[in-house]
């Protein structure tokens, strides 16, 4: 075990676990930011999607020893308890979830998809989206989602 | 009252230990609590007087609480019965709020399932609430909260990641709890040794480690060496291990449905098919693995999870342990979803044993290869259908045999003069349970399937073959509507049609088939289910709903060989994604005047013959097992 310096949602978080500990586990079990949710750990529904320097990453895959002096935000470090960023307001503009236990990873991802293609085609958010499982079968309305916020909120 | 605070008001409202309001009270924010709901927290095996359930109450800060057994999975109910609320009272929705799933504090409306939230709760609540506003109930002509798109009362939460689910709850001083399974679906617990420092509960074929935190008891699980002896898998044989159909007098699912007398309409058939159908065990994969809290005080059980039946759940456990109703406390936290597959409790009650076992208070979550192996699976089945029709083209002879799969949906929509439907308990070497519409899917693949058949035989065109055979005006509409939307006469695709828990649907897909890959293009959909509540929900659950059930339709199928599952992992089990979904048209029919039927399954039951269908227009082909891919 080893202590572990880590930048979360712009805060330097100190943590005490083993190197090859996921970050997904940190998260939630260490520091309470339980937005990023384990749906599968092995990278294959997204549920635990978190932004590494911008890049959306599976969390449940990524150990704690590789992320020194990388950038790291959760769900919970997108927006301000006053204003949403655009793509969380878009999703609930379009209600875009039923359980939405997917949505926090399918923002982040959304969020990083439109951070580097701003205006993308439907079937280009298709692509980038579909290592995300929405068990409830929202796609539709995420798909819109994106659509909505990457032409600016309603 | 933000959502933040809302959440910690009902953590300390509904929780309310004293050590979880001491960490609430930490945050920074000061809570007052008026008067708490319970006191047993504060007594050992003594059980004081419970306070009677309340239904509705209006809080001293005005807020109208309501209460109620029934949970929020996903589907809308924690909206819905608050528009009821806030209808009937004449108030905002934003002041009322929703205690769930509480089995001490919440009346017991039955398990979240089988779409009874809008049959019966919904009129249970509106009556409730139009009495503690000393009204009437108001007429649907008049509504101005029901009937409207009224946002999730979740939303904000679920897009800004602070709404709790059942997995999310970590309250501090728990010991974490890990199961430790067999590499074999089924087997029994033949050795085990475990190195010390490592803390094994042990208790028939339970086994398992706890620690003080769930990384410390994953690693001290990987220490124990178990040795099992499996239980053999058996290949079933659903027709030849079947019991004869029993009619139960007032099942909801009756095994039995007759009308006229087969022989005779054999006797005005023209034409006779018989067909067999199979649909294969799927898994509810919902997309939060369940977790369950267990703390015992004295004789007094309280258990916290994701249940979608907390009052079943606590009757399995007050059974297990030799207890009465109020000492065991169920309270269901909002799941990642359930979809019928989180009506036991497995885990539960494997909490609450460890924790009795341990002597502490526990939290068990469990990874989602046990959510596949160790909950239940939809049950596999056989369905045989022998028909007849008449020289016009009328059936007037249905012989439909369900064999293991389940009796909802037996009854066909078409007017046919002489029918048994049947259903056949059988045996299956996989533990099955309930599934988002029960059995419907199944039935109505063969059921569906069938009918296209017998157009096909009758030379019929399909959606002509169905309107000659229905009576139900609000069914045909439905089919008409779809297909002028679809464009049936000019384009080539399946369709399906149901009558479904009250509801009237019909689906119309366009795809493609490349060898044996089928790629959907496009689907329209009606759906009428009476008085549409929510409109904004409703598209969602029926949206939702075709979109799961292409899943069970294509390729979703639980693999097994003769002692284990062979694929218990999301990267083996393969759920709809994006790729696999095209355009969806809903059209929803709003009747007013008529009782709105629950709408959260029965939009699964269309999609998979009319796929089936589509393949047979598409390719001369007829494909009558489930999966369609598979």
């Amino acid at each position: 075990m080893a202590q572990w310096s880590l930048e979360i949602n712009g805060k330097t978080e100190k943590v005490v676990a083993e190197a090859a500990t996921a970050l997904l586990w940190v998260l939630r079990e260490d520091l309470q930011l339980t937005g990023a949710k384990y749906g599968c750990g092995e990278g294959s529904c997204g549920a635990c999607t978190v932004l590494v320097d911008g890049k959306a990453e599976r969390s449940c895959l990524l150990p704690i020893s590789s992320l020194k002096g990388r950038k790291i935000q959760t769900i919970e470090g997108l927006s301000s308890a006053e204003k949403l960023h655009p793509v969380q307001k878009a999703f609930l503009d379009e209600e875009a979830f039923q359980c939405g236990f997917c949505t926090p990873g399918m923002i982040l991802a959304s969020v990083a998809l439109l951070s580097k293609t701003a205006k993308p085609g439907r079937e280009a958010v298709r692509q980038s989206l579909n290592g995300h499982v929405c068990r409830c079968g929202s796609y539709p309305r995420i798909l819109a989602a994106v659509e909505l916020a990457a032409r600016g909120a309603k | 009252m933000d959502s933040k605070q809302q959440y910690l008001r009902d953590c300390v409202e509904r929780l309310a230990t004293r050590r979880e309001v001491v960490q609430v009270l930490g945050t920074g924010l000061i809570v007052v609590v008026v008067e708490p709901l319970h006191s047993w927290q504060e007594e050992d095996d003594v059980i004081s007087a419970k306070r009677p359930v309340l239904r509705i109450e209006v809080a001293p800060d005005g807020w109208v609480v309501l209460r109620t057994g029934k949970v929020e999975l996903g589907q809308g109910s924690r909206t819905l019965l608050t528009q009821c609320v806030a209808e009937e009272m004449g108030i905002a929705p934003a002041k009322v709020r929703l205690v769930m799933g509480d089995t001490d504090t919440c009346p017991d409306d039955g398990g979240t399932w089988a779409s009874m939230t809008t049959p019966e709760t919904v009129p249970a609540v509106r009556k409730a609430a139009a009495e503690a506003a000393g009204s009437t109930l108001h007429e649907p002509s008049a509504w101005k909260v029901l009937g409207q798109s009224v946002p999730a009362i979740d939303g904000r939460d679920i897009v800004t990641g602070r709404k709790k689910y059942a997995s999310d709850w970590m309250p501090a001083g728990l010991l974490a709890a890990k199961m430790i399974r067999p590499p074999f679906y089924k087997a029994t617990l033949e050795s085990v040794s475990a190195p010390d420092g490592v803390r094994v509960v042990k208790d028939g074929d339970l086994l398992a480690v706890v620690a003080n935190t769930p990384r410390e008891a994953e690693v001290q699980a990987t220490k124990i060496i178990a040795m099992w002896k499996p239980s053999q898998l058996t290949p079933p044989n659903f027709k030849r291990d079947s019991e004869m159909p029993v009619f139960v007098e007032g099942a909801r699912y009756p095994a039995i449905v007759k009308r006229g007398d087969l022989a005779t309409g054999d006797a005005l058939a023209v034409k006779r098919l018989k067909s067999e159908y199979a649909v294969a065990n799927i898994a509810h994969v919902p997309l939060e693995p369940r977790a369950s809290v267990a703390r015992w005080q004295g004789k007094k059980l309280t258990v916290e999870s994701g249940s979608q039946a907390p009052f079943l759940v606590r009757n399995e456990l007050k059974q297990h342990f030799g207890l009465t109703e109020r000492q065991v406390r169920v309270r269901a936290i909002d799941p990642g979803s359930g979809y019928g597959g989180k009506q036991r409790g497995e885990c539960e009650l494997e909490a609450a044993r460890i924790a009795k076992l341990a002597g502490a208070d526990v939290r068990l979550a469990w990874s989602r290869e046990e959510e596949f192996e160790r909950a239940y699976f939809r049950p596999a089945g056989v369905i045989e259908v022998a028909s007849g029709i008449d020289a016009s083209g009328k059936i007037v002879s249905w012989d439909f045999h369900n064999f293991n799969s389940g009796a909802s949906s037996l009854t066909p929509p078409y007017a046919i003069p002489h029918l048994y439907c049947g259903f056949h308990k059988s045996k299956s070497p996989l533990r099955e349970g309930s599934y988002r519409s029960l059995a419907a899917v199944a039935n109505n693949f063969a059921r569906e399937s069938h009918v296209d058949e017998l157009a096909a035989l009758a030379g019929i065109d399909p959606l002509e073959f169905r309107l000659k055979n229905l009576s139900d005006a609000r069914l045909k509409e439905a089919l008409e509507r779809g297909a002028a939307k679809f464009g049936w006469k000019q384009s080539k695709g399946g369709m399906a049609c149901n009558l479904e828990k009250d509801a009237r649907l019909a689906l119309f897909v366009e795809l493609d088939v490349v060898k044996t890959q089928v790629k959907l293009k496009r689907i329209v959909c009606v759906f009428d289910c009476g008085a549409i509540l929510n409109p904004g929900n409703l598209r969602n659950q029926v949206e939702g709903a075709i979109v799961q059930g292409m899943g069970g339709a294509l390729f979703e199928k639980v693999q097994h060989d003769s002692e284990r599952i062979l694929n218990a992992k999301m990267s083996k089990y393969r759920v709809p994604r994006f790729s696999d979904v095209p355009p969806i048209e809903t059209i929803l029919i709003d009747r007013r005047d008529v009782k709105p039927a629950g709408a959260g399954e029965s939009p699964i039951t269309t999609i998979a013959p009319a796929i089936a269908n589509g393949i047979f227009a598409s390719t001369g082909k007829r494909l009558r097992s489930l999966p369609l891919m598979g």
